[in-house]
């Protein structure tokens, strides 16, 4: 009764793997032994076996971007803890995201690693009342790493490709990007708060074609996780990356120097741009684009600045 | 178009006798002729049989008169089979490719190709769009040779077509067919007792149904397109899913020690992977199938998790009685 939540007593533990291997040697396969096993573990434990054996046999689902709601389901307590504990984030303007059909989130990037993605979809999933997981165009380069490259995709990740984007809006999702791209999450220590360049504005050309309102974010809180004070090209060439950042932590504490900050967080979900009275055809007119693009930038920078001050130190 | 007639190119092949018989039944269709050094897979009833090689130009003088006003080319070797040098899989595919269109240049009664071609163009690339289109086949470098045979066969159509502009050219970019009587790279590798894995990449697979990829083929021979079509089963499968699904254990591997273990396992009598395969077991591919559904107007039934289930379950008997 005392026992906290998901741990198991010693006893049933060795329980369960005693029927597993009963059920190995009677011939069972590995998920069907680990079934019967879970049988007298307590409830929640035996939930999550359950389910490690089900997905073992291959009863999952992916849709056809190889996103897997389940597996997203299963990093929410993770992502939960850096929510509430270490980032303390604060996410206003939920509402501001369309509950339903296609819509373009475009938000400031820094941070060295995405982590600005997770938050910005814990955002969503906490505080808006019709939750959906935002699909985000991830640099190319993530989708050539072991491991990453999987997450990355079972999270709702695809490659930024405006083919993507495209095919995405079209099937009335909901899409996040980050046109600072490399530039926002490399930006040195010191240029922290301040926005780089929006590419071409290729993503208007993708709210305009499909007619997507596009609604402008501005995280603050990212740019401290991983202080940038300087960069080692030969290190980066060495291992094929775009940068290889130099941080307080990192590479001195080896993998520890992954860990980030403890900064304190405020996401601001601004009100949509609509696109859809241009038409298409706005697409190619790059006067419209590049002046929208310009109108989400200044929307985006002018956020940030008062809201570094709204949120007040980082590390307090 | 009543009182169609016919040609395939590789009628000993699966998808040949299957669209052989498909064309049989049809009532529109007035003579079948299959060409090939093989005999046809089971009876076929009215089919027209020439055994000759589609590398020996004498081809030219046997197609003639025959008379066919659509040519289905189906002889497409798509992975060196135990019984074929890569040498030959080249020959066949570009040299035979080049013989019959050749022929082809004497025949004035053809008004239509239907080819079976390869979605391998694409590639399998880690940057890739998550689906190809048809207009995107230049985006990356060919890097593999059955991947500059397939372009060269598509130059081949493109300049053939540009040369006659009364001839439809339909270029069908299939996806690797997977089906319970159907022998493939696809089937062997996911049958293997330990299936080999590129160790932290599960990437998208895509597949067509063997009913689909008949069903397709003859599709197109009826409703001709010009230019390039995507073949495939709607949506993808994860790798890993795919494996887990033919309820076999993986064996994920680091990826400069892939070539040696798979090349290793061919020796002791398991099956080969090929370059090309081994990069889509790595970074997948999926294609659009837009243009199918709506101009040739072909909607495959399955999906691709439809497409693997059905053949797990039907291969399944065979398994245990192995």
């Amino acid at each position: 009764m005392t026992q906290p939540p998901g741990v198991v007593g010693v006893g049933p533990a060795l329980g369960a793997l005693k029927l597993v291997r009963d059920g190995l040697r009677q011939g069972l396969d590995a998920p069907e032994a680990l079934i019967r096993a879970a049988a007298v573990l307590p409830g929640d434990t035996r939930r999550a076996v359950e389910r490690a054996a089900r997905r073992l046999d291959g009863d999952y689902r992916e849709d056809e971007w190889g996103f897997d709601e389940e597996f997203a389901d299963l990093v929410l307590p993770f992502l939960d803890f850096l929510y509430d504990r270490w980032w303390r984030v604060k996410t206003v303007g939920a509402l501001n995201v369309p509950g339903h059909g296609r819509a373009l989130m475009v938000a400031n990037h820094a941070g060295i690693l995405p982590w600005d993605a997770t938050m910005i979809s814990m955002g969503l999933l906490r505080e808006h009342p019709l939750p959906r997981y935002p699909r985000f165009l991830v640099l190319d380069w993530a989708f050539s790493l072991p491991w990453v490259s999987v997450a990355i995709r079972k999270v709702g990740g695809v490659a930024a490709s405006p083919f993507n984007a495209l095919r995405l809006l079209e099937q009335d999702q909901l899409v996040a990007v980050f046109p600072e791209g490399i530039k926002g999450t490399g930006k040195p220590y010191r240029e922290r708060y301040r926005l780089q360049r929006f590419g071409r504005g290729g993503f208007v050309e993708l709210a305009l074609r499909t007619g997507a309102p596009i609604v402008p974010v501005a995280v603050v809180g990212s740019e401290e996780i991983y202080p940038k004070l300087g960069d080692a090209p030969p290190l980066a060439r060495a291992i094929g990356a775009p940068f290889f950042p130099l941080t307080p932590l990192f590479p001195w504490l080896g993998p520890a120097g992954v860990i980030p900050l403890p900064s304190r967080w405020l996401i601001e979900f601004c009100e949509p741009i609509a696109t859809a009275g241009y038409g298409p055809e706005g697409a190619d007119d790059r006067s419209l684009v590049l002046e929208l693009s310009e109108q989400v930038r200044d929307t985006i920078q002018a956020k940030l600045l008062e809201n570094v001050v709204r949120r007040g130190p980082a590390f307090a | 178009m009543a009182g169609r007639r016919v040609l395939i190119t590789g009628v000993g092949s699966y998808f040949g006798s299957e669209l052989a018989r498909r064309l049989e039944a049809d009532d529109e269709v007035e003579h079948v002729v299959g060409l090939d050094t093989r005999r046809p897979r089971g009876r076929l009833e009215r089919t027209e049989l020439i055994e000759a090689d589609i590398r020996d130009p004498g081809i030219a003088g046997l197609i003639a008169p025959t008379r066919v006003d659509t040519v289905v080319h189906e002889q497409i070797v798509r992975q060196p089979g135990a019984t074929m040098s890569a040498r030959t899989m080249h020959d066949v595919n570009v040299i035979g490719t080049l013989q019959l269109l050749a022929a082809c240049e004497k025949t004035d009664s053809i008004g239509t190709f239907v080819v079976r071609g390869s979605s391998g163009i694409y590639g399998a690339e880690p940057n890739a769009p998550q689906f190809f289109t048809e207009d995107m086949a230049r985006l990356f470098p060919l890097r593999t040779r059955f991947q500059r045979d397939v372009g060269e066969i598509e130059n081949y159509f493109q300049t053939f077509a540009r040369r006659h502009p009364g001839v439809t050219c339909t270029m069908l970019r299939y996806q690797p067919a997977l089906g319970a009587r159907l022998d493939t790279q696809f089937s062997r590798y996911l049958s293997m007792p330990v299936v080999p894995t590129h160790l932290g990449f599960d990437p998208r697979l895509q597949v067509v149904h063997a009913d689909d990829a008949v069903d397709a083929l003859a599709a197109a021979v009826r409703n001709p397109v010009d230019g390039p079509v995507n073949v495939a089963s709607p949506g993808t499968i994860g790798l890993t899913r795919a494996v887990r699904l033919a309820g076999r254990p993986t064996l994920p591997l680091l990826s400069p020690a892939f070539g040696p273990v798979t090349g290793a396992a061919k020796r002791i009598g398991l099956p080969g992977l090929s370059e090309d395969f081994s990069r889509l077991i790595r970074h997948g591919r999926a294609v659009d199938v837009t243009r199918l559904k709506e101009e040739v107007g072909f909607s495959p039934r399955y999906t691709t998790s439809m497409a693997l289930e059905d053949w797990v379950e039907r291969s399944r008997p065979e398994k245990t009685a192995a």
